[in-house]
């Protein structure tokens, strides 16, 4: 293992770590607001990762205003575009979970999801 | 170029946008829309198959004809074709057999957004099948969740929130695996397609770069795909999703959603890795080992579980671990029973689901074993169907689930030694313990049960006038499962000539 | 195109189906839910008609396909290199030939029988389809070919044992069902590793193992054919999935259970001839601890279930006891895999059908005109019935082995095969257990005849006494019947040679 490299890409490498974060907050959080909170870490993660490799040092963003100049010019396009529809379906993903949080939460006064997974062996529904 | 080539492409468009039409029209309405776009989507599919048959090749469509590296395309075999035909064909079915349920379980005013989700989950499942861009994949798993967790939670009760809850946080830990994969795919190759990604991962693996990237890669995307069809030990959430969900919902998670998902795995080994590297990789023994694992696993908690739903619910653990152990044979064969068993787990999956609640019907609603006792003589069709799929399900020649099992088992055979000993003792232990308990319910529905317990919880008869759709489905069900168990040759030919265009 | 030996599967099936299907449409004309409705003596005559007639041209049919040469076909592709294939040799030709027989006789044995069971003509529906199916299990070329109709026969011969739908009925049909599906499923796994290490699964004399292949694997391919051996055994009733037996045969009417014993059992003898003698090959088995287990596991059956007969009262459950027992006296003369063994096993193959039937038909024949059961109840009978009770008495004692009767012969040529096979000290145990258990047969069957006729003292039969006639004997129909198998029985042993110079020459082509 080359260590060196790890320094030389600390963007990636802290993309990876916010990525464990928001994983084992999604996996292991009792709470589901937490948990939520958890994916919207690992989701970003991922975009900060995308965002990174479709950036390149010294280059402008494709947006032509004064004439196509070389392909060298610009960074490549189609991350940001990526991104923004991982943004849309992250979105998305956070509403629904939101609003069935809000569900659990008036049935059952709580949010943790183990105490109402009792609850409902409880009910014998 | 044909004009039948098209119809992939309209056929994702159209279930896709008869989606949201569903929400401004009443539940009537779109009920007939949504039955009307599965069999037109099934027609269409049908024709396709029937054009690649033909062509004996696989064909590129370009959407919005921007060429190779740039444009966004769908890629039609025999193998993708006869998926989306047969994935109509079972969800045609189950939406019909599952009428009586959504009609008593869904509220009315809600009834449309049912229609909105089953036409999504249809529109995202053709676009797994038939995407070519690994990105379009992601977005459309996403949408496949998303709509399944409607589907779940339509009927409100503690138990499906719950479970719609759980559902949700395996998925999305599953994706977002399966998100950072296809990251780092992106990031080694510089493409989104499937077929360009494959180039530069051939060239990568030649040349011996990035071998462990390349290794992570797969096994992060392999894991992701695993959780999210509910391989064990990811399947918490599964048995409450499908045994308290309305009807058609758990025949169409359970045979549909998480083949969806093996689908695209297929896809990823063969199209975008390689299946040699995802074979060199060693990753298919863990798929191995944990698919094993749940063949056992799976059917020791059906027989623990007294309630009928939830037992079929765990039956499917089991068999998503046949589909895994095929993966993990690591044979071309391994991975045609696997394909087989995906379609033959639908038939008999969804069978099995609709005529256990023609069962519980004449019982009272009740799904607790105890009182099925003799429900086979109060519901005739739905005892024998019952009979029919549990008999398939272990393994009982004339039904499709004989077929697979001999399909695994030639597969295991061929292998190599280490793995043709640990695949049979599965299949044999699982078998003994699927006859176990599929015959157990067999024998509860077919106990006599006493006449005045009968009177006293007013039981009653079901007869085949009572519910006509239900019986109907179940009818076609039937003939499916023995369609598959007896003309399996056609099938398995198709299976492997479509894997060969597939790559 | 052999195509036309397929014809007395076909026919069978295709007539049973039309039975059953109009009977489904009957009921629905009627009302459906309505208590089945008694068909009158005119509709009775025409079912017996049609079943007779199906049964006959079948027969007839069966006979010709196995008395005209070779003939072999391949139906389908069931999936590459698979084929549903039959093949009609000289085993197929053994089985067919007495199943045929046997299966007509009962029929109209049952003609009469059935009146009082009701229900007669989902009966005969599922009765045509089981013959079509066992002539199709007995061609059957391939051992695929013969596991899926091993199952069907399962499927469609579980209708019979649940006739009558009471609670023990069904619920002994079920035993019988998850019993015959274990079982089978060994076999099934046992097919899995025999299609990798054998050149083909397709039937010849002889074994098709290949012996490269099987090198090095032999303890895994002992471990599946010995789960094969046990599997199919659960259908002839060899320990230890013995138990649907005794179970099944009480409850279901007498004719099914004269054909669930007599031949249905016999089906799990022609699957282990099948693999043991035409897939996997005597040689690879002889001298292994499979033999071993399997002598001894056909041994303490034998045993087992002489005592168990000797001790049980109620006569048909005494009857199933005997079959457990004698069909594994079959097993064992494969299992010493020497060709004058498996001469007596073919032999007991084709006797004991014969016999156990008579036996059977007897007892229903005591139900049906006494309504007894229980042996202790059969006192003084033979004043009643004396002509049933002779072909009884004529039955037991070929099953005993009395010379000159055929049980004889084919004990004789058992023990012979025991002895001469070389296998140690099972050559000694094995006739010492034949003998014993013959013994036991004698003390569980012939007493019935001993107090039936010297009841000792004046015994009024009670149903005699209702009648006010001392003439229980039954009408032609059924009586003769058992006479046809009752002489077959005895007549078989005075001139076996025909049958015996068959046997042996199967015997001689597999070893």
């Amino acid at each position: 293992m080359n260590f060196a490299n790890l320094a030389s890409n600390y963007e990636e490498a802290v993309a990876m770590l916010l990525f464990v974060i928001g994983f084992s907050n999604l996996l292991l959080q009792k709470n589901l607001i937490r948990k939520i909170i958890g994916l919207n870490i690992m989701d970003t993660a991922v975009y900060l990762f995308l965002a990174l490799k479709g950036y390149i040092a010294g280059r402008k963003a494709p947006i032509v205003v004064d004439g196509v100049q070389s392909v060298k010019a610009y960074v490549n396009p189609i991350p940001s575009g990526l991104v923004l529809t991982g943004i849309v379906v992250s979105v998305s993903v956070s509403a629904l979970m939101l609003a069935l949080t809000i569900r659990l939460y008036r049935r059952y006064h709580t949010l943790d999801l183990d105490e109402i997974t009792t609850r409902l062996k409880k009910e014998g529904l | 170029m044909e004009f039948v080539q098209n119809f992939p492409f309209f056929s994702i468009l159209l279930s896709l946008f008869s989606g949201p039409l569903c929400s401004v029209i009443g539940g009537k309405a779109a009920r007939r829309i949504n039955l009307v776009v599965i069999t037109v989507v099934g027609a269409m599919s049908a024709s396709v198959l029937h054009f690649t048959i033909r062509s004996g090749e696989a064909y590129v469509y370009l959407m919005g004809h921007f060429p190779a590296p740039w444009g966004n395309e769908i890629r039609v075999g025999v193998l993708e074709a006869l998926m989306a035909l047969f994935f109509c064909v079972v969800m045609f079915l189950s939406m019909v057999g599952g009428s009586l349920e959504r009609a008593l379980e869904i509220e009315a005013e809600k009834e449309n957004l049912y229609y909105v989700m089953v036409n999504l989950l249809l529109s995202s499942l053709l676009a797994l099948i038939y995407t070519n861009d690994l990105f379009t994949a992601y977005v459309f798993v996403e949408i496949n969740t998303i709509s399944a967790c409607g589907l779940i939670m339509i009927r409100q009760n503690g138990r499906t929130i719950e479970a719609a809850t759980r559902y949700m946080i395996m998925s999305l830990l599953g994706s977002g695996l399966l998100l950072l994969g296809i990251c780092f795919l992106y990031d080694m190759t510089g493409h989104l397609l499937m077929s360009n990604i494959k180039e530069q991962v051939q060239i990568l693996h030649a040349t011996g770069d990035y071998h462990i990237s390349l290794l992570v890669t797969v096994s992060l995307m392999s894991v992701g795909i695993a959780i999210k069809s509910a391989l064990y030990p990811f399947h918490a959430w599964l048995p409450d999703a499908y045994g308290y969900s309305t009807l058609s919902s758990a025949a169409i998670l359970s045979s549909l959603v998480s083949k969806g998902y093996i689908f695209l795995l297929v896809k990823i080994f063969y199209r975008v890795i390689g299946f040699d590297i995802v074979r060199d990789s060693k990753i298919v023994n863990i798929l191995f080992a944990f698919g094993v694992v749940g063949m056992i696993m799976g059917s020791v908690s059906a027989i623990k579980e007294g309630n009928i739903r939830r037992m079929i619910a765990y039956s499917s653990v089991a068999q998503i671990g046949y589909i895994y152990m095929g993966f993990g044979i690591g044979t071309t064969a391994g991975v045609i029973a696997s394909l087989y068993h995906i379609l033959s787990h639908a038939a008999t999956k969804s069978l099995l689901f609709v005529a256990a609640s023609g069962i519980t019907d004449a019982s009272g609603e009740s799904t607790s074993f105890f009182d099925l006792t003799g429900a086979g003589y109060r519901n005739k069709l739905a005892g024998v169907a019952f009979t029919v799929g549990s008999l398939s399900m272990v393994g009982f020649p004339m039904f499709s689930g004989f077929i697979s099992k001999l399909l695994f088992a030639q597969a295991a055979v061929d292998s190599a030694y280490y793995k043709m000993l640990p695949a049979l003792i599965a299949l044999a232990v699982s078998t003994i313990l699927n006859a176990v308990y599929f015959m157990k319910t067999v024998i509860r529905i077919y106990t006599p049960a006493d006449r005045e317990e009968i009177q006293r919880r007013g039981f009653r008869n079901v007869t085949m006038a009572d519910q006509k759709a239900k019986s109907a489905a179940l009818v076609c069900f039937i003939i499916l499962n023995m369609a598959l168990g007896l003309c399996s040759e056609p099938v398995v030919r198709l299976l492997s000539e479509g894997l060969q265009m597939f790559a | 195109m052999d195509a036309w030996i397929l014809l007395p599967v076909i026919l069978p099936v295709l007539a049973g189906v039309i039975l059953l299907l109009s009977l489904a449409f009957d009921k629905k004309k009627n009302g459906g839910g309505q208590p089945d409705r008694e068909p009158g003596a005119e509709e009775l005559h025409s079912l017996h008609g049609y079943v007779a007639a199906v049964l006959a041209v079948s027969a007839a049919l069966a006979l010709a396909a196995a008395l005209s040469g070779e003939h072999s076909v391949t139906l389908f592709e069931l999936l590459k290199g698979i084929p549903v294939y039959f093949h009609v040799d000289d085993i197929s030709r053994l089985f067919a030939i007495v199943i045929s027989i046997v299966w007509l006789v009962v029929a109209f044995y049952s003609f009469v029988y059935m009146k009082h069971e009701g229900k007669e003509q989902r009966f005969y529906g599922f009765y045509l389809i089981v013959y079509g199916v066992l002539m199709a299990l007995s061609f059957a070329g391939n051992l695929v070919t013969m596991y899926l109709f091993y199952e069907i026969m399962t499927l469609t011969s579980m209708p019979l044992v649940l006739h009558n739908g009471s609670r023990e009925a069904i619920m002994a049909a079920l035993k019988y069902l998850f019993y015959s599906m274990c079982g089978a499923y060994l076999g099934l796994f046992g097919i899995f590793f025999l299609y990798k290490y054998c050149d083909t699964l397709t039937f010849t004399a002889g074994g098709t193992l290949n012996p490269g292949l099987a090198q090095g694997n032999v303890t895994i391919l002992l471990i599946a054919v010995f789960g094969m051996l046990v599997g199919f055994g659960a259908k002839a009733g060899m320990l230890p999935l013995h138990a649907w037996l005794p179970a099944a045969h009480p409850v279901a009417p007498s004719p099914a259970s004269a054909v669930l014993s007599g031949v249905i059992a016999k089906a799990g003898v022609l699957a282990i001839i099948r693999v043991v003698f035409y897939v996997v090959g005597p040689d690879f088995l002889r001298g292994t601890w499979v033999q071993t287990a399997w002598m001894t596991l056909t041994l303490l059956t034998v045993f087992m279930g002489s005592m168990m007969a000797f001790r049980e009262p109620v006569f048909k459950k005494r009857l199933a006891y005997s079959t457990v027992s004698q069909v594994s006296y079959i097993l064992f003369g494969l299992s010493v895999l020497s060709p004058v063994g498996m001469t007596g096993a073919l032999l007991h193959v084709v006797f004991h059908m014969v016999i156990k039937c008579a036996l059977f038909l007897t007892a229903g024949i005591f139900i049906f005109q006494c309504g007894e059961t229980r042996v202790e109840q059969f006192r003084g009978i033979g004043k009643q019935m004396p002509k049933t009770l002779w072909c009884y008495t004529f039955a037991s004692l070929a099953l005993i082995g009395i010379p000159p009767t055929s049980g004889f012969v084919s004990k004789w040529y058992l023990a012979q095969g025991a002895l001469e096979a070389g296998v140690g000290v099972f050559g000694i145990v094995g006739p010492a257990v034949l003998l014993v258990s013959a013994l036991l047969t004698a003390g569980y069957l012939l007493p019935i005849t001993t107090s039936g006729f010297f009841p000792g003292g004046i015994v009024k039969h009670v149903k005699a006494e209702e009648k006010q006639d001392s003439n229980l004997e039954p009408s032609l129909e059924m009586l003769i019947p058992l006479a046809i198998l009752a002489a077959l029985a005895v007549l078989l042993g005075l001139f076996p040679n025909p049958l015996i110079n068959f046997a042996s020459r199967i015997a001689a082509s597999v070893m």
